[in-house]
């Protein structure tokens, strides 16, 4: 047996490869439509200081929408490696005509580098650079694409808006899934027919690898044009809703909001955000993390307010008792009442339920250790302050 | 007592020298220093000096200087002869005279990357210097991956990473590998059969993304002894190698003391065991305080042997930890928690499997106990490196079981004092592991018409075929990757898998806790539901093995038995490669599945060691494709045999292939499997297998064939040359395995194969 056939002999058998298209000679493939501005609802009216709200990276003053690269790949493999190679860019750029998407194919491994080139100087040509999971995916793998046909990953270096995170942190509590598609149909109302789903993309490239039926890849195509001009309508999308939080109409996504706010530092806005709740568990919750903050910035009176009006409610549990409990004891230095909140948040807690856990259990430790302590404080108060 | 007065103590014990066929005194050596050599940046010198280092050994100096030459060197070295060094300051006189180099490190084992690191941090750490150490290995953790890819200066690793975490993503690496200047390659010798000629493509991809990046890294590798670390290393690396095996490291006495068992049944042959032996010999060091580690060949002997030390010492609370056992299934803190407290003498006895035999830092000790053989010369040596000051005496012990080759080396000690150790054998270009590197290769960088790989051979046939399988797409002179799949994660570079089950004790139904882990091909012997597995000593009971989750449940136990499972093997073949045929037996080559399957075990009384009943075992076969060479019994010869004489005397010869084809080979017994089949589903008829015992295969069964009738003739002068009447464990076997006729079948049949004419004119 020569060196083939044993190869042949340990592995499946497999056809020969049909015959492949021409590349054509120095280019890659092209095709740029441009949709109407109708379909962009407040594209051009980005606020560089709603967009701050929104994440952390800076963002070139002033802000040009037209100088925004909107970008997406499809790829011959998912699981990333120097081996996965982005057959197909799909670029989106504002202007006063309307959206223009431009989609690149390589048609062949040849025809990647002109693909590149191209990409290279859109990126050049930009000031920010937005995508879907692009931190994590897209440009990483340019960046090695580039490396791979020795160009300059430079150009990549863009400030980037990364939407799957600016729209994980708003809808995942209500959505859980938050890819493109899902967010799309729930947040901007567009529902996707015949989308070709991404993990099949690879196979169809390989296929007409094969075949040199390019018709295989128009699916392809038509899911990449969708998700640029996504990104477009999504970021406008996102820009409003953190400009009108009191247009947001799940509660779910208003406390979201809330807590991306408060972890990015922008107090204020979130506690627009908790004060907006409709009352339930949700604006209990906002009301919660708002006093904690007025707390954590020695806002303490601001704190026990809120407290104080949440036990008026018969809201938030035992919690307002016990932290305004810490207040009074710490800081009003108001034993007596310091007792008394303790011993009502005992009283909530005395009975046993269903959905006590061990955190409970250690809960009405702390109490009674507390009870105890304030006990004995009064009592030395008591004694010191008796004739 | 010290050393030197047990050894004279025992010198004129007549009971205990009645069993003593040498004693082997290997005098005292003094060091040898040369000149600290030309070349390293100066700061090293201070270090040195600092860590009371005035001068270098001859090894080291003479490793660093072929270094600064710009040669790959190897270099060899017993234990404890400071090889780290010979490549620890080359790799950081170059960093401090440019803070871009950069340096990547290998090791076989996570345990020994650990080990090594420390010393090197603590030269960074005297030298004053901002050089960068990082570990990057499975359990480095995500968020600080990225600062190793960009700032390590000298990035540790093992195979295994730099195949699937760090080739394949090399783009992220580019610092890496535009800088790389030193490949540092410990413990090479580990890197024998399926393991090495992974490696070998390992590093065959490595250099060829070097040359992408523009660098061009010198290899630094060390091995411990073996017969052939040049070829070893050149293998490996493909490159020549200059060869550093001029110890200067000092040693003091040493005495090797060979020692067999007392027979207890001369017409059987049947001698004391082993462990018993041991027992005393441990015990009565451990008596005497004398530091010692016992080598013991399988876990369940480490296991019994710890507990018997223990209940020497026990104090009245039962706490016994001066008396340790090590073995992999322990985990990482507890096995590092032993080491230190072996270098910080505060353990006198330490029972281990070969797990120690590897470079982990323990300090030296004063003796050593091989409780048997451990299969090759070099890893006696290994083991009994273990026990050797550089100024006091030292003293090995090593106790032969009743295993064939155990005996042949305790009575022929020169066989093993003169011979040298066995040869490291590999094959990168074994068909299955080429073609799978040359997947994660044209993965990581497409190849171009023309390309080579290293010096595999005829890479355009792996490529075109790759591409007929679409694997690969071939356009304008380069071969693409295009498939979906991401190939190093297909593959694992050690023959067993890589998934490990974990051993959970519920013995606390509050509270369960893993104690240990073990690989999926043990599993089945050690973990079966009843088994009693030993860790530490103490006894469990395994209640429940979750075969798909990886899992056993065990239970504290406390009972006067342990378990042993008896392995099943069966064959099918897949493929005859070629055939020749000699006076009517058949030779043949071919590929075969194995199958094995472990379906019964025994309970064995402590102590007595007599059988006390049996359980079944229900768990899935294992499958492993591999190279065998078969060898078929003509029907006329085997017409002449009774049932059971033809049976006895073909497991003789299957015994006799398993002492003399390691030999032969030059590998170790396990690497190679034996067997026989009176009636072999292959051939349907009388048959004698030698299988390569690793998936693929490393080319020992297509050397036997090879080699035509020249095992067979070894095996009859051994059979002939025994002086035994109806076979004994050093050559057919004991009389109770093989029969009464046993002896004298294998000989006539081994006659008739070997000199036929011979055979003709018998009537």
């Amino acid at each position: 047996m020569n060196l083939r056939d044993k190869l042949r002999a340990v592995s499946a058998p497999a056809p020969r490869p049909a015959p492949r298209p021409e590349p054509a000679a120095g280019d890659c493939w092209r095709k740029e439509v441009t949709r109407p501005l109708d379909e962009f609802p407040g594209a051009f009216d980005l606020s560089r200081a709603t967009l701050m709200l929104m994440q952390q990276e800076e963002l070139p003053v002033p802000l040009d929408p037209t100088r925004i690269l909107y970008l997406d790949t499809e790829t011959t493999g998912l699981s990333g490696g120097a081996g996965t190679v982005a057959f197909q860019v799909g670029l989106g750029f504002l202007r006063e005509d309307g959206f223009h998407v431009r989609q690149l194919v390589m048609r062949d491994y040849p025809e990647e580098r002109y693909l590149l080139r191209e990409v290279q100087t859109a990126l050049e040509q930009a000031d920010v650079l937005c995508t879907f999971n692009g931190r994590t995916f897209d440009v990483p793998l340019l960046r090695s694409r580039f490396l791979m046909n020795r160009m300059d990953p430079e150009a990549l270096e863009l400030p980037h808006i990364d939407l799957l995170h600016i729209a994980r942190r708003v809808f995942k509590l209500r959505l859980k899934r938050c890819n493109l598609g899902h967010l799309e149909e729930q947040v901007l109302g567009i529902p996707r027919e015949n989308d070709l789903p991404g993990a099949e993309v690879p196979e169809r490239f390989f296929r007409y690898l094969r075949t040199g039926e390019f018709a295989l890849l128009e699916d392809v195509l038509r899911h990449n044009e969708q998700d640029i001009a996504s990104l477009c309508v999504l970021l406008s999308r996102m820009t409003w809703l953190y400009e009108h939080p009191e247009r947001i109409g799940h509660s779910e996504d208003l406390f979201a909001m809330g807590v991306a706010l408060e972890r990015a530092s922008h107090l204020e806005e979130a506690r627009r955000c908790y004060r907006l709740l409709p009352s339930g568990a949700l604006h209990a919750q906002g009301q919660l993390r708002m006093a904690a903050g007025y707390r954590r910035e020695g806002s303490r009176r601001e704190a026990a307010r809120l407290w104080e009006e949440m036990i008026a409610r018969g809201e938030g549990g035992v919690t307002p008792y016990v932290e305004l409990a810490k207040h009074l004891e710490h800081h009003e230095r108001d034993l007596p009442r310091a007792l008394e909140m303790t011993r009502q948040a005992m009283l909530r807690l005395a009975e046993p339920r269903l959905t006590d856990t061990a955190e409970t259990e250690a809960q009405r430790d702390a109490l009674r250790i507390r009870y105890e302590r304030l006990k004995r404080k009064t009592q030395a108060q008591k004694s010191r302050t008796a004739p | 007592m010290n050393v030197d007065q047990l050894a004279q103590v025992l010198r004129t014990d007549q009971d205990f020298m009645e069993n003593v066929t040498r004693w082997e005194v290997m005098p005292a050596r003094p060091a040898r220093y040369a000149d600290y050599p030309e070349g390293l940046d100066d700061r090293l010198r201070e270090v040195l000096h600092k860590r009371g280092i005035h001068q270098l050994y001859t090894h080291q100096a003479q490793a660093v200087s072929r270094v600064l030459a710009g040669e790959d060197v190897v270099v060899v070295t017993p234990t404890a002869s400071g090889k780290t060094m010979c490549y620890n300051l080359p790799v950081l006189s170059a960093i401090l005279k440019n803070p871009d180099a950069r340096a990547l490190y290998l090791f076989p084992t996570k345990a020994l990357s650990a080990d090594q690191v420390s010393e090197l941090y603590e030269m960074i750490e005297q030298a004053g210097v901002d050089i960068k150490t990082f570990t990057y290995d499975g359990d480095t953790p995500a968020a600080a991956r990225r600062a190793v890819r960009q700032a390590g200066h000298i990035v540790v690793t093992n195979p295994d990473m730099l195949h699937s975490g760090i080739l394949p993503h090399h783009t992220k690496w580019v610092k890496l590998f535009e800088n790389l200047r030193y490949i540092v390659i410990d413990e090479i010798h580990t890197y024998r059969g399926v393991f090495g000629s992974n490696l070998a493509n390992v590093l065959r991809r490595l250099m060829r993304l070097c040359a992408f990046y523009g660098s061009h890294p010198q290899f630094i590798l060390c091995s411990a002894t073996i017969a052939n670390p040049r070829e070893l290393a050149e293998t490996l690396t493909g490159r020549p190698v200059t060869l550093i095996d001029d110890n200067g490291a000092p040693m003091g006495e040493r005495h090797f003391v060979f020692y067999n068992p007392p027979v207890v049944n001369r017409q059987l042959g049947i001698r004391k065991g082993v462990v018993p032996e041991v027992r005393a010999i441990s015990g009565m060091l451990l008596k005497n305080g004398i530091q010692a580690i016992t080598f013991a060949r399988s876990r369940l002997v480490v296991e019994v042997l710890t507990r018997y030390l223990k209940d020497m010492v026990r104090d009245p609370m039962g706490n016994a930890g001066r008396v340790r056992g090590y073995r992999g299934g322990y985990l990482p803190t507890q096995r590092r928690e032993i080491e230190r407290g072996l270098r910080a003498g505060q353990i006198d006895a330490v029972i281990s499997t070969n797990a120690l035999e590897l470079g982990i830092d323990i300090g030296a000790l004063d003796a050593c106990v091989l409780c048997g053989y451990p299969g090759t010369i070099a890893s006696a040596w290994q083991q009994a490196g273990r026990a050797g000051r550089r100024k006091s005496t030292s003293i090995v012990f090593f106790v032969a079981s009743s295993a064939a080759i155990d005996q042949y080396i305790v009575n022929h000690p020169d066989y093993f004092l003169k011979q040298s150790p066995e040869n490291a054998l590999l094959n990168p270009d074994n068909l299955y592991i080429l073609l799978s590197h040359f997947k994660c290769a044209a993965f990581e960088l497409p190849f171009e018409d023309g390309d080579s790989f290293g010096n595999a051979p005829a890479p355009e046939e792996y490529l075109g075929f790759l591409e007929e399988s679409h694997i690969l797409h071939h356009a304008e002179g380069r071969w693409h990757w295009s498939a979906e799949d991401f190939p190093a994660s297909e593959i694992s570079l050690r023959s067993a898998a890589s998934e490990n089950f974990i051993i959970i004790d519920i013995t606390d139904a509050g509270h369960h806790r893993v104690i240990g882990e073990m690989d999926r091909y043990t599993v089945p012997m050690l973990l079966h539901e009843n088994a009693i597995y030993m860790h530490e000593g103490r006894q469990y009971q395994v209640e429940k093995l979750d075969f798909d989750a990886c899992k056993a449940y065990i239970r504290q136990v406390d009972v006067d038995y342990y378990t042993d499972a008896d392995l099943n093997i069966s064959l099918s073949l897949l493929d005859i490669e070629d055939s020749a045929e000699e006076a009517g037996f058949t030779r043949t080559f071919g590929e075969v599945k194995v199958t094995a399957l472990v379906t019964m075990f025994k309970k064995i009384k402590f102590d007595t060691h007599e059988t006390l009943g049996f359980g079944h075992v229900r768990l899935p076969e294992m499958d492993m494709h591999t190279t065998a060479c078969w060898w078929t019994l003509p029907d006329s010869l085997c017409a002449r045999f009774e049932a059971d004489a033809l049976q006895g005397g073909m497991l003789g010869i299957a015994n006799l292939l398993r002492i003399v084809a390691p030999l032969y080979l030059m590998c170790s017994p396990q690497d190679i499997a034996v067997i026989y089949q009176v009636r072999s589903p292959i051939t349907d008829k009388p048959t004698i297998i030698l299988y390569d015992n690793c998936p693929g295969g490393v080319g020992l069964a297509q050397k036997a064939y090879a080699m035509q009738g020249l095992l067979l003739e070894k095996c009859l002068d051994i059979v002939s040359q025994c002086t035994c009447t109806h076979g004994c464990p050093s050559c057919v076997g004991p009389v109770g395995e093989v029969g009464t006729d046993g002896k004298k079948t294998a000989l006539a049949v081994l006659r008739a194969w070997v000199d036929p004419a011979s055979e003709a004119r018998k009537p």
